[in-house]
């Protein structure tokens, strides 16, 4: 959707947020971020009614007073990201520290700062990561990570314990920065895509599909209804895989193997149904600006065929697991309360477990959505139970709307004609619901029509905060389960 | 309990009987070279759509001929869709782990194909150790967008199931003999990467998984320096694919045991452009330090 900036001046924007997204929930904070280094640049969502607004805020300097400090927590992750890439240091900020660049890297480097920062500009003269450090007798720490024990990527934890119980978690994230954002205008923008889907492994779908967005806007271009719909079918076959895997996940954790192993027998098969569809496992390369890449009737009718399968396959295995009563009491710890959960804006999953009824599927469009969204599946109690619940219910909508999608599927063209360049001076986002939640990109393109500035915001980034909270007073066995019940993505943060 | 036994039961024994079988037709490999040569006449038309610049252009003359460099290749198969000679194709094997990064380098030059096929193509064929021959403790460091650790995830899974050839993925680096690493290594990384790898004990050997791993594919040569593992520690199968098929994993940690045959691309360029280097690079002093 292609957008012009509201210019709101540095002094009212506090105000104005706040006004926004309080009372509870009426608008989100979609965004927080800059250009490069000399505004403020703040997206706002309307998660009822589909609204959007884009706000810049210029900043003379490279300080402003902290937004979080003003009573707006969905800010603080954004703060401390902006910190790193731009220089830019809020005022306040309750606890401002490295969020993506450690001592790795120079104090006084910020990768998309237009104007470099001179040392005394800078409120930090070392990227160590300070610690909560909790005292008491008895209390001690422990660390673990950045290499973590299985097959997943790599973050630090640091617990402060008091026995079995954990008192504090603190996250340090950052490991797998790539550079993604900066590397997205390095490149010409028809190659963007590529890095794109890199943004994480296994959201390449909406990350494909949020780009092609991005640039179909900016081009005003329409994308043929067949196109739309295999893009539906694409993006609902990643969340059914993600979503069996997540729930497989669960049962490892809680010693039940042959779930685990039947569920990953399973995501097999919707990863095989995306293999025929687009020619690769994690349908790579397929969802281009403009359209899809290929469309061929025999990979349509094996995906319907697969869809009744794993209709008839998956529900047994997702049963015995929440009928066993061991996994029951494993799953009732992990809360999120409801109220936290709007405060601090969690998306997706963890959102809809916590009884926020936001689903961008059925507001923002994207794809076929949201004509053929289905109804937000949301549960209450916010515990682990209910997150794995959200999952299953998610594995059968999303079954019925790759079925839906089929059925509606007719012939014709699946990819648009795009002019050879991008227009000058435009603003341009998009919203997709991907598995784990909201994903946002935007861009904004320089005089000459190339990527000025393009950011992403992967789900995980709002909802890092939810795994301290709600690991807090619980036992440090539950840590795992819990942190699968959020299945949270670190290259996503990191980018 | 005997619910899920009759579940389990019910449905059979999924794990394969193939190993590594080659990709079912319509599903897209790495590309390969074969023996045409290019259009002619100025083609570069592969080399402009790719968007890792894996393919380079050596001669725009008559016979026209490229490099392709699988190890930079994230396998987006535009170039197969655009060639108009048939020079590049699509490849199904999985069996595409090699044991050297020149390896995965290939080309049709005219000149090059008649040094290997015209001189012992045997000779080139490296010789497997037999090292860690039955069984392989396997530590992953994954610093990536973790596509390649979903698909390693899946390599242990029931159908491709790679503890049955004694791989065993294990949590600590003290008992490890073979380091899987994927992603790119960027900065955030290097440093818990080589602690990882010094409290190994000899013999010790690193995999590298994916495009990232090999040359840090779509991130290379940008300010986090993320241009794969193999300019970090010395790399000794290289398993190229973004991500890697679960059978092309399998088939680089059977190649590391010497229990299976590296691939051998008979169109291979036999310099590297650029010295792999072995040991750890020096870091390039960014702007603010």
């Amino acid at each position: 959707m292609n957008l012009s900036p509201r210019i709101v001046p540095l002094d009212s924007l506090p105000r104005e947020l706040k006004s926004a997204v309080q009372p509870h929930g009426e608008w989100r904070l979609g965004l927080l971020t800059s250009l490069d280094g000399s505004q403020l640049i703040t997206l706002l969502l309307q998660p009822v009614t589909g609204e959007i607004q884009l706000w810049e805020s210029p900043i003379e300097g490279n300080r402003y007073h902290s937004l979080t400090d003003f009573g707006i927590p969905q800010a603080h992750w954004f703060e401390r990201g902006l910190a790193d890439l731009f220089g830019l240091f809020p005022e306040g900020h309750p606890r401002l520290k490295h969020l993506l660049m450690h001592d790795q890297y120079p104090v006084n480097f910020h990768p998309l700062r237009k104007t470099p920062l001179s040392p005394e500009e800078n409120p930090f003269s070392t990227r160590r990561f300070p610690f909560l450090e909790v005292s008491g007798e008895g209390v001690f720490e422990l660390p673990v990570g950045p290499i973590h024990a299985g097959v997943i990527e790599p973050g630090h934890f640091r617990f402060s314990c008091f026995g079995e119980t954990i008192l504090n978690l603190e996250i340090m994230l950052g490991w797998v920065h790539r550079g993604v954002e900066k590397r997205m205008t390095e490149v010409p923008w028809q190659r963007a895509r590529f890095v794109a889907e890199a943004a994480a492994g296994d959201t390449v779908i909406a990350n494909a599909l949020a780009h092609s967005i991005v640039v179909e806007s900016l081009l005003e271009v329409e994308v043929p209804r067949r196109a739309q719909l295999v893009r539906t079918i694409a993006l609902e076959l990643e969340r059914l895989a993600m979503h069996i895997i997540d729930v497989g996940g669960l049962a490892t954790d809680i010693g039940l193997l042959g779930i685990a192993a039947s569920m990953s027998r399973l995501r097999g098969k919707a990863l095989g149904m995306g293999e025929r569809l687009t020619g690769t496992r994690f349908m790579k390369a397929f969802v281009q600006p403009g359209g899809v890449r290929k469309a061929d009737e025999a990979a349509l009718s094996f995906i319907g065929k697969g869809v009744q399968e794993l209709r008839k396959d998956v529900p047994p295995a997702i049963d015995m697991l929440f009928g066993v009563q061991a996994a029951r009491e494993r799953m009732s710890v992990g809360k999120v309360s409801h109220s936290l959960a709007v405060e601090f804006g969690f998306v997706g999953i963890l959102g809809r477990g916590s009884g926020v009824e936001y689903d961008a599927r059925t507001v923002f469009p994207h794809g076929a959505y949201p004509q053929l969204a289905p109804k937000p599946v949301i549960e209450q109690n916010g515990d682990i139970r209910s997150r794995g619940k959200i999952r299953a219910g998610e594995i059968s909508s999303s079954l019925d709307v790759i079925a839906a999608a089929l059925d509606e599927l007719t012939d014709g063209p699946i990819c648009a004609d795009l002019p050879r360049n991008l227009p000058a001076d435009k603003f341009s986002c998009a919203i997709v619901e991907a598995f784990r939640g909201e994903l946002i990109h935007l861009a904004c393109t320089d005089k000459n029509g190339a990527f000025h500035r393009y950011a992403i915001k992967d789900p995980s980034f709002n909802n890092w905060t939810a795994i301290s909270i709600a690991i807090r007073n619980n036992l440090i066995a539950d840590f795992p389960l819990c942190n699968k019940s959020m299945s949270l993505s670190y290259s996503g943060n990191d980018l | 309990m005997i619910k899920l036994l009759s579940y389990l039961i019910g449905n059979g024994v999924v794990t394969s009987r193939d190993i590594c079988p080659p990709l079912e037709g319509g599903v897209r490999g790495l590309p390969a070279l074969t023996d045409s040569s290019c259009a002619g006449s100025g083609c570069s038309a592969c080399a402009d759509v790719c968007p890792t610049s894996a393919i380079k252009v050596l001669s725009v003359d008559e016979a026209g001929s490229i490099t392709l460099d699988l190890g930079m290749c994230i396998g987006c198969g535009l170039c197969v869709d655009i060639c108009p000679s048939g020079t590049i194709v699509n490849d199904l094997s999985t069996k595409i782990a090699t044991t050297s990064r020149e390896a995965l380098i290939l080309s049709n030059e005219a000149q090059l194909v008649s040094t290997i096929s015209g001189g012992d193509a045997q000779q080139h064929k490296i010789r497997p150790d037999r090292l860690f021959g039955k069984s392989v403790a396997a530590r992953v460091v994954s610093t990536g967008c973790s596509g390649c650790d979903l698909e390693l995830g899946a390599a242990g899974n029931p159908i491709f199931d790679i503890e049955r050839f004694g791989v065993h993925i294990v949590a600590s680096p003290r008992f490890a003999d073979v380091l899987l690493v994927t992603g790119p290594v960027a900065r955030g990384m290097q440093d818990a990467l080589k602690s990882c790898y010094e409290a190994m004990s000899d013999p010790r050997k690193i995999i590298a998984i994916g495009t990232c791993a090999i040359s840090g594919g779509v991130h290379r040569g940008g300010y986090a320096e993320g241009n794969g593992v193999t300019d970090l520690i010395v790399t000794s199968v290289f398993i190229p694919g973004c991500p890697p098929h679960p059978w092309s994993i399998v088939h680089g940690v059977l190649v590391a045991m010497g229990r299976a045959e590296p691939r051998i691309y008979q169109r291979r360029k036999v310099e590297m452009p650029s010295a792999v280097r072995t040991e750890a690079t020096q870091r390039k002093a960014l702007p603010g330090a």
